[in-house]
């Protein structure tokens, strides 16, 4: 593109802000679900019971030991209260004895 | 959803977070905000909404567990951090043209072109706000960027404002940091977009229109500070199209809505600055998201119950799935505001009513069926395991809305009458309305008093030679 004379000079600033999250470890990945409790969180939209439900079937499938905690026992993880619900976690997870999640549904 | 998977993760859990096909691009950009770039999700492929029992059951079992397995098993490949320009660094330099192009081509713009900012210009800015330029309000998701004076005055001279739109401007950052807003919500697929309530002499000392065409663009310090919004939104917040902000059809901003105060007075009706909690002449910015609604066109009458049904009517049609706001879900946050031009205000005053009537009104007439309500939710929308009964049953909602078992017993659409929120604004000789059809914790009101520098009087002259 070409700058007419009449066009200017100008030095421009950027108009974002510095970010102020670095990058954080991700929890350990397990090395099979067989015997281990798996925790499910639901925003309580899109058809995340049926799905649920599915996963179980799929996953039972795969790993017979598998155990899991319904999103029933949680509460929903979005709405008017989702930090108070989020920050509850950690701690029902060690009561509960967690030890992976499945977290929906983002659609 | 994503939020919920950091939390378990820095906890120690590995997480899968299931993912319809189109929101893959939101989570990945929202996750770095997180500080977690390479957070797992499993793939939904389409959209859960639309499909049959039997595809649903095909794509959880031969898509989605696979996806699962992986995601709680492998360990996902790090994503380093990103290397940006720093707060203050000058980013491109030439001609306007050429800086546009910059700004657009970094998705810096909003596709119109901005002025660009200089240092001149930014410290024009600086000068009318007593805080400093390094000054952080808050820090803003999905984005996780400081939300510095600095950027509020660069983002102010891009959109086109005045250095002295400046105080306002710093009033609704200090909103859009405040946690009851709820910005990191500003991407969801309604696409709702804020609306600007101002209040107070700036009003009148700044110029905004508050008359005919209240909403219109085309006054300079109502539009070009409804634009200042959606930029530091994209800028600073980090909401981009087709990446974070997942609106499916979304809008144009908003302009500024200012209140005729001249005929509140004259009414004896309180501003919308006295309900947020501020004083009678207190300057004031209050913020809501409103994913839609409609004008109403000539509330004939001469007596409010000539009226008020018509408004009534019009405020439960314009809230329509809005009332999942209502539930337990929303925790009750929907507040449905309903903008009256000034001879409505008045009929409606000179009948003795106050304000606090209107919203009674608006409460005990805007109410639906039980079944009609419920089947909003429940079966139309997305809602599948839930029922009134249930939510009052446990205590989650006010009892009113489950008095019989009676489908055709009448509800409200919101907990309180307090809840309405009224304005009076526009055409001055004209009996119109307007509802906005709120989005409840997804930008619920907040409001802020506009500090003004101190010498404020003499700067404002300055600025106006």
């Amino acid at each position: 593109m070409s700058n007419p004379p009449n066009d200017g000079y100008y030095e421009a600033y950027w108009p974002r802000g510095a970010r102020q999250q670095r990058t954080r470890p991700l929890a350990p990945r397990l090395k099979s679900l067989e015997g281990k409790t798996v925790a499910q969180l639901w925003d309580f939209l899109f058809k995340g019971d049926q799905v649920f439900a599915l996963l179980e079937e799929g996953l039972k499938k795969n790993f017979p030991g598998v155990r899991f905690v319904s999103w029933r026992e949680f509460g929903s993880t979005h709405g008017g209260e989702e930090k108070d619900a989020l920050a509850a976690l950690p701690q029902r997870f060690k009561e509960l004895g967690v030890d992976a999640v499945i977290s929906g549904m983002a659609c | 959803m994503l939020r919920a998977s950091a939390v378990c993760e820095a906890a120690g859990y590995p997480t899968s977070s299931l993912t319809c096909e189109g929101f893959l691009r939101q989570a990945a950009a929202t996750s770095i905000g997180l500080g977690m770039a390479n957070i797992p999700v499993a793939l939904v492929p389409g959209h859960i909404g639309n499909k049959s029992a039997e595809q649903l059951r095909r794509d959880i079992l031969e898509v989605t567990t696979r996806a699962v397995i992986d995601n709680l098993t492998v360990t996902p490949a790090t994503k380093g951090d990103t290397s940006e320009p720093g707060a203050r660094d000058i980013v491109v330099t030439g001609g306007f043209k050429e800086v546009n192009r910059y700004f657009y081509e970094h998705e810096y713009s909003d596709g119109l072109p901005i002025v660009p900012p200089t240092r001149d210009d930014i410290e024009a800015f600086l000068r009318f706000t007593n805080r400093g330029a390094d000054e952080v309000l808050g820090v803003l998701l999905p984005d996780k960027r400081a939300a510095t004076v600095w950027s509020i005055a660069v983002n102010g001279v891009m959109a086109g404002c005045k250095p002295e739109y400046m105080p306002i401007l710093v009033a609704l950052i200090e909103a859009m940091c405040d946690p009851e807003y709820g910005v990191e919500h500003s991407g969801n697929t309604p696409g709702a977009d804020t609306l600007i309530i101002l209040n107070g002499p700036i009003i009148k000392e700044l110029g905004f229109n508050y008359t005919q065409g209240a909403l219109r663009d085309g006054i300079m310090a109502n539009t070009a500070i409804g634009r200042f919004w959606r930029l530091y939104l994209r800028n600073v917040a980090g909401f981009l199209p087709h990446k974070t902000d997942k609106a499916t059809f979304g809008n144009t901003w908003r302009v500024v809505l200012a209140e005729n105060e001249d005929v509140l007075k004259e009414i004896g009706w309180e501003p919308n600055s006295v309900e947020m909690g501020f004083a009678a002449g207190d300057n004031t910015v209050t913020i809501a998201r409103y994913t839609g609604g409609g004008a109403l066109s000539s509330v004939s009458g001469s007596t409010p119950e000539q009226m008020l049904p018509y408004l009534a009517d019009s405020v439960l049609r314009f809230n329509n799935w809005q009332i999942t706001f209502t539930t337990s879900h929303g925790n009750g946050m929907l507040r449905p505001l309903v903008v009256v031009s000034p001879i409505i205000a008045e009929t409606i005053a000179r009948a003795g009513w106050s304000k606090a009537q209107v919203k009674r009104y608006l409460y005990e007439h805007a109410r639906l069926p039980a079944w009609e309500f419920e089947r909003q939710l429940r079966d139309w929308n997305i809602r599948g395991v839930w029922d009134l009964k249930d939510d009052v049953t446990a205590g989650r909602i006010p009892k009113v809305f489950y008095e019989s078992d009676d489908p055709n017993r009448l509800v409200p659409i919101v907990w309180e009458p307090e809840d309405y929120m009224i304005a009076v604004s526009g055409d001055p000789l004209r009996n119109n309305a307007y509802v906005f059809a709120h989005n409840g914790f997804l930008g619920y009101p907040v409001g802020k008093k506009i500090e003004l520098p101190k010498n404020w009087n003499k700067l404002l002259a300055n600025a106006n030679v």
